[in-house]
């Protein structure tokens, strides 16, 4: 993918594709789909681990479909039938699923924090809504590594472990929400010492950047023509 | 307990998003009304940070195991400011961690956002007469409306062939598997909004 593309047109593309590949009901579509979805991992070059979560709830729908839905067996485990019609519904839905996860990484999985907040700004999201995610993203990180020492602190004390653990839980989310609030003073104190307030201005959309949005347009278009021929 | 893309119908994901961008309209609207709206933002930022990395402690529910969901506390805390942080946090978690998804963005801000803006709507009648019982209701309350909410709209969403039996056993096995949690969320609430109320009321929106 390459690099020049703009965060906006980014997320514009994400979202037409993916309302196109939730618009597929066909099932001749699958391999279309699934080559989509290949394509989009190979340009992303997505790390395996990222698709554990959604490969496992797309095997889930499969099974869960192929047992309960339909009248034509195809298969039996043990004395559970496997359904035809279930099979294929569920495979509808996770091809969908999948293909969508992997545009959603090719386009966006590898902008930084920064350039996702730019890119919602230039959507012209309210400015609370984009100053959000933007402070959202600047202290995941670190809130993220303080809640971990915390419970491995509260491990290595002997703390109790599953259902018994849960006071001293909400009692270490309770400090970090504490400090949070002492944090967000000092953030806020300092925001208005820089001027927070002031409008971004946001850049005009460019050729490039339009160039991307009418070949996802035209890609989505031609994914929703060909799934209504077939 | 997030809808994933594909699940549900172009139509319905859509109508989501319009029904989740009017309560955010209408959240922005009562936040603009506050004496000073951009004082709350970092706060707002802040509190979003740590209940998006609490929403990754399992809870042990055997075989498997269940996240903690926060939406009560979220409402509780940020009051009307728990619909945008709610969005941002679903968004930045479709787009970073591929949970949830991003056509089914605005009908995942409902299944969350309704639950925290019941809990603050409970939280600001009950919290100050009794706020151990309006802490469990909003705790363990958000998680039981999330749920129903995820479990209808999945429920509509599905392919209407469907058996009703497999839909009704489907249904049930999932309301199983997240009672605990709706107990959990409730302990964790209770407990926390003791040690809130006494050591940093300001956390709470109606405090």
């Amino acid at each position: 993918m390459p690099d020049s593309i703009g965060p906006r047109a980014r997320i514009l593309a994400s979202l037409v594709l993916a309302f196109a590949v939730s618009a597929v009901n066909s099932v001749a579509m699958l391999p279309v789909l699934a080559l989509l979805a290949g394509a989009a991992l190979w340009l992303g070059r997505a790390p395996w681990r990222r698709f554990r979560a959604p490969v496992a709830l797309a095997l889930a729908f499969v099974l869960g479909l192929g047992l309960s839905l339909g009248d034509s067996t195809v298969l039996r485990l043990g004395p559970v039938p496997l359904y035809a019609e279930g099979l294929q519904a569920g495979a509808m839905i996770a091809v969908r699923m999948l293909t969508i996860v992997a545009l959603v990484w090719a386009l966006l999985g590898r902008l930084s924090p920064l350039q996702l907040a730019q890119g919602l700004r230039g959507l012209h999201l309210p400015a609370l809504i984009t100053d959000m995610t933007m402070l959202t993203l600047r202290y995941l990180n670190e809130v993220r590594a303080e809640l971990a020492r915390a419970e491995l602190a509260r491990r290595l004390r002997a703390g109790p472990t599953g259902w018994r653990a849960l006071p001293d839980r909400a009692l270490i989310l309770a400090a970090s929400l504490i400090r949070a609030q002492d944090r967000a003073e000092r953030l806020w104190a300092a925001m208005r010492l820089r001027g927070h307030g002031a409008s971004h201005p946001v850049a005009g959309i460019g050729m490039g950047e339009l160039a991307a949005l009418a070949l996802a347009v035209a890609c989505a278009a031609a994914l929703i023509w060909l799934d209504r021929a077939a | 307990m997030h809808l994933a893309d594909g699940i549900v119908p172009v139509g319905m994901a859509l109508a989501g998003y319009g029904a989740s961008a009017g309560l955010t309209a209408l959240a922005l609207s009562r936040i603009n009304r506050l004496p000073d709206p951009g004082a709350g933002l970092p706060r707002a930022a802040m509190l979003v940070t740590v209940f998006f990395a609490a929403s990754l402690i399992a809870i042990p529910v055997p075989p498997a195991s269940v996240h903690l969901m926060l939406a009560g506390l979220m409402g509780i805390c940020l009051g009307w400011y728990a619909m945008p942080a709610i969005l941002v946090g679903l968004f930045l978690q479709a787009v970073m961690f591929g949970h949830g998804g991003l056509t089914t963005l605005g009908l995942n801000g409902l299944i969350f956002g309704l639950p925290a803006l019941a809990a603050y709507g409970l939280w600001a009648r009950m919290g100050q007469r009794w706020p151990d019982l309006a802490a469990a209701l909003a705790g363990g309350g958000a998680v039981l409306l999330a749920l129903g909410l995820f479990a209808a709209l999945v429920l509509l969403g599905l392919p209407p062939q469907l058996d009703a039996g497999a839909e009704r056993l489907a249904l049930a096995a999932l309301v199983l598997a997240h009672l605990p949690l709706v107990l959990a969320e409730a302990v964790i609430v209770v407990v926390l909004l003791r040690v809130l109320r006494r050591v940093e009321p300001r956390l709470l929106a109606h405090a």
